[in-house]
């Protein structure tokens, strides 16, 4: 600066950097950075940008089938460099989570679904046609297509179903001479007064739970042909056969069954078979796997004594209602592709073969394919579990499982149908009331 | 406890003692219940030709699977942190507004009032749904300040409410004393008015915490990594699985979740009590 005086420039003393200088920075800077024209030029590449999804299900009850998962989102960051934020709740509070993403139009960017969710749900999940087409979901089981197709678009990707069937002691029956297990009704009402009388009745719940109440109250309605609705969904529910179902029912009910099932929740015909105090109820293969790995939490021996075994035929045959699991991606998450690039990974081929062992008879495969797996060789006691797609109908029979449908398993309907003849009201007035209800949902 | 004039001693035990048993069974019944299931061995548990009313060995093994399998102790530190901060934001809300509608008047104080109080009668499960969209536009998702700040949504109106009953019950000539002798308003408040209220302040901050520490709905929808999660949506999440329910560590995550809220309780129940019943007598 000296020379500049020598020079004969004005002498201006620089006092280090300005304020002005500052901000002009730093608005160049924030221009910069919002435009993408950075000191580095252009976006960052993709395979740079760490991409996370948010995906929420209910929590593993088989912890080997967790670890399957984690290590499947594992190999599938490696992969692609997403990573699979897991998010495990109970099931009994999926509904609240998902009301909640669905309104906000927030939330996990994927979900399990189960039942009817996808009918419940659609207004805030995307269309899965592309990826259905991608996998042929040709075969899968038609109650598979029923529960995830919603006017005719696919709102989830079925993935896999849970089936109900009738778990019971087998040394109980061999014990009191029952032997095979009864395939009429009228062969398991003779039984069910044995074990009753033996102190071991049928134990299973008319209460308003999330799984085992309605897997197996529809059944005994279809096993003597009674239904909701006809093709056009016109109420028909007060016929004969309806009739039929609910005076056998009672009579089943008060001479075989544990009259606390009134109050069983999901887990108490589970607790009440591990504890030995009932000997058959209805329920997925959970009663089996917990038994076979805890044999110090159960009586000695119970985890060779179970099998499985579908409901006995009544006049119009044998039904089952195997709950149905989906995987649904949200219509407001930003990340649709890469979501439905996880699903083809995790719920086809090999991947999904490793999870679908390790469940441990827990899951069945959507398609009837998977009823001659070789897993269900090692495990016998399993029975009819693998066969149990077959006898699947879906709510909202003989009409659609709609929106409808699914209100009328909502407000368990079909279930009260039965608790009420159980504890005592008249067939009649509880067809009467069930027709009452029914009309409000299906004719408005 | 002296008895009535005129009472017998069969009198007082028939109408005071065995009514009193019979409701300490009932309140206490429930922790009995709980600190039997949780060291109660699994075998004892579920083995139904038991009685369900005693045990006859102990085992830690519940609590062990509480403490190893699960991150429990995670989350009493959020359940606590989240219920201290939603409490004391409740808290000073409610003092300054139950002080303002109840000393002050300007137009439009009544209707406040009420309205505030209208706002508590607005149930949480019709308000998750607007308050997710809120929270998430925030940013705030899975943060717990989603909960410290939604929580004061419950807390403030029941506070405040409290709060206006208990400051009628100090008598306006002290404060105008103070503000005679030269305090402002705000040293009147301070100096004088919230000692005299320390009574009420607790109460409304031992119920804001109790709450804030037993919340679940909003803690559900609000909060999704494992590690932010409170007490009673974390138990309810890792121990409740699908059809089957691990009744012992259940239980053991009920007791320990159930016992800072009964020490809290124990050393400020005269507070409590004086605070709630402190605008019950018109003076």
């Amino acid at each position: 600066m000296k020379d500049d005086a020598v020079k004969g420039k004005p002498v201006t003393e620089k006092k280090g950097i300005t304020r002005r200088e500052v901000v002009k920075t730093a608005g160049v800077a924030g221009v910069a950075a919002a435009t993408g024209v950075g000191l580095f030029g252009g976006t960052p590449p993709a395979f740079a940008q760490k991409r996370t999804i948010h995906y929420l299900m209910d929590s593993y009850f088989i912890s080997g089938a967790k670890d399957v998962h984690l290590a499947i989102n594992e190999e599938y960051k490696k992969q692609t460099g997403v990573e699979v934020k897991m998010e495990f709740i109970n099931q009994n509070d999926l509904n609240t989570r998902l009301t909640a993403a669905v309104e906000a139009g927030a939330g996990p960017d994927m979900t399990v679904l189960k039942w009817n969710m996808p009918h419940l749900f659609a207004g805030g999940l995307a269309n899965h046609d592309a990826l259905l087409a991608d996998i042929d979901a040709s075969g899968y089981y038609g109650f598979m297509h029923d529960a995830t197709m919603v006017d005719g678009v696919y709102r989830a990707l079925p993935a896999y179903m849970t089936p109900n069937a009738w778990v019971y002691r087998t040394d109980i029956f061999k014990e009191l001479g029952i032997s095979p297990f009864p395939e009429t009704m009228e062969d398991y009402l003779s039984a069910g007064k044995m074990l009753k009388e033996n102190g071991t009745p049928v134990g299973f719940t008319l209460g308003h739970t999330l799984g085992d109440a309605p897997a197996n109250c529809y059944t005994w309605l279809w096993a003597f042909g009674g239904r909701e609705v006809d093709e056009n969904q016109k109420v028909m529910i007060d016929s004969a056969e309806t009739r039929a179902a609910l005076e056998f029912f009672r009579e089943f009910w008060n001479d075989a069954c544990d009259p606390g099932g009134l109050s069983y929740d999901d887990g108490s015909n589970n607790r009440a078979m591990l504890a030995g105090r009932i000997a058959v109820t209805c329920n997925a293969a959970s009663i089996y796997y917990f038994a076979t790995r805890n044999p110090d939490k159960v009586p000695e021996g119970l985890g060779d004594n179970l099998h499985h075994a579908p409901l006995p035929a009544g006049p119009n045959g044998s039904y089952g209602t195997n709950q149905p699991l989906s995987e649904g991606i949200f219509e407001h998450s930003k990340q649709k592709d890469v979501c439905m690039e996880y699903l083809k990974f995790f719920r086809t081929g090999d991947n999904f073969e490793k999870w679908f062992v390790a469940m441990g008879g827990q899951a069945v495969g959507p398609s009837p394919v998977w009823e001659d797996h070789p897993f269900w060789e090692t495990q016998p006691a399993l029975g009819s579990i693998p066969k149990m797609g077959g006898y699947g109908r879906s709510f909202g029979y003989s009409g659609p499982y709609d929106r409808k449908a699914s209100e009328v398993q909502a407000k368990y309907i079909i279930i009260d149908l039965l608790a009420l003849v159980a504890r005592g009201d008249s067939a009649d007035d509880t067809i009467k009331w069930a027709e009452t209800e029914l009309k409000q949902i299906y004719e408005g | 406890m002296n008895r009535m004039v005129g009472e017998t001693y069969w009198q007082r035990v028939i109408f005071f003692y065995i009514p009193l048993f019979m409701f300490l069974v009932m309140l206490l019944f429930p922790f009995y219940w709980m600190i039997q299931a949780s060291i109660k061995p699994d075998r004892e548990l579920y083995n139904a030709a038991m009685s369900p009313f005693y045990f006859r060995s102990a085992t830690f093994d519940h609590f062990r699977y509480l403490f190893e399998n699960t991150q429990f102790l995670l989350w009493m530190v959020n359940t606590f942190v989240i219920a201290l901060a939603s409490t004391a934001l409740s808290v000073t809300c409610g003092v300054l507004a139950g002080y303002s509608l109840s000393r002050l008047r300007y137009p439009g104080s009544t209707m406040l009032g009420v309205s505030i109080f209208v706002t508590y009668l607005v149930p949480p499960t019709l308000l998750f749904i607007p308050l997710s969209r809120l929270v998430n536009e925030a940013g705030l998702m899975d943060t717990r300040w989603s909960l410290v700040l939604t929580y004061p949504t419950i807390l403030i109106p029941f506070s405040t409410w409290l709060l206006m009953g208990y400051f009628r019950t100090i008598p306006k000539e002290l404060e105008e004393c103070a503000r005679i002798d030269g305090a402002t308003r705000w040293q009147a408040f301070i100096k004088v008015i919230l000692p005299l209220a320390t009574p009420g302040i607790l109460s409304a901050g031992l119920f804001s915490f109790t709450l804030s520490w037993n919340e679940f709905l909003y803690a559900l929808v609000f909060i999704s990594s494992p590690e932010n999660k409170t007490v009673t949506v974390g138990v309810v999440s890792e121990l409740m699985i699908a059809d089957i329910y691990y009744w012992g560590s259940l239980m053991a995550g009920a007791l320990l979740g159930s016992i800072p809220i009964a020490i809290i309780y124990s050393f400020f129940v005269e507070y409590y009590v004086a605070g709630l019943t402190g605008g019950a007598v018109k003076g």
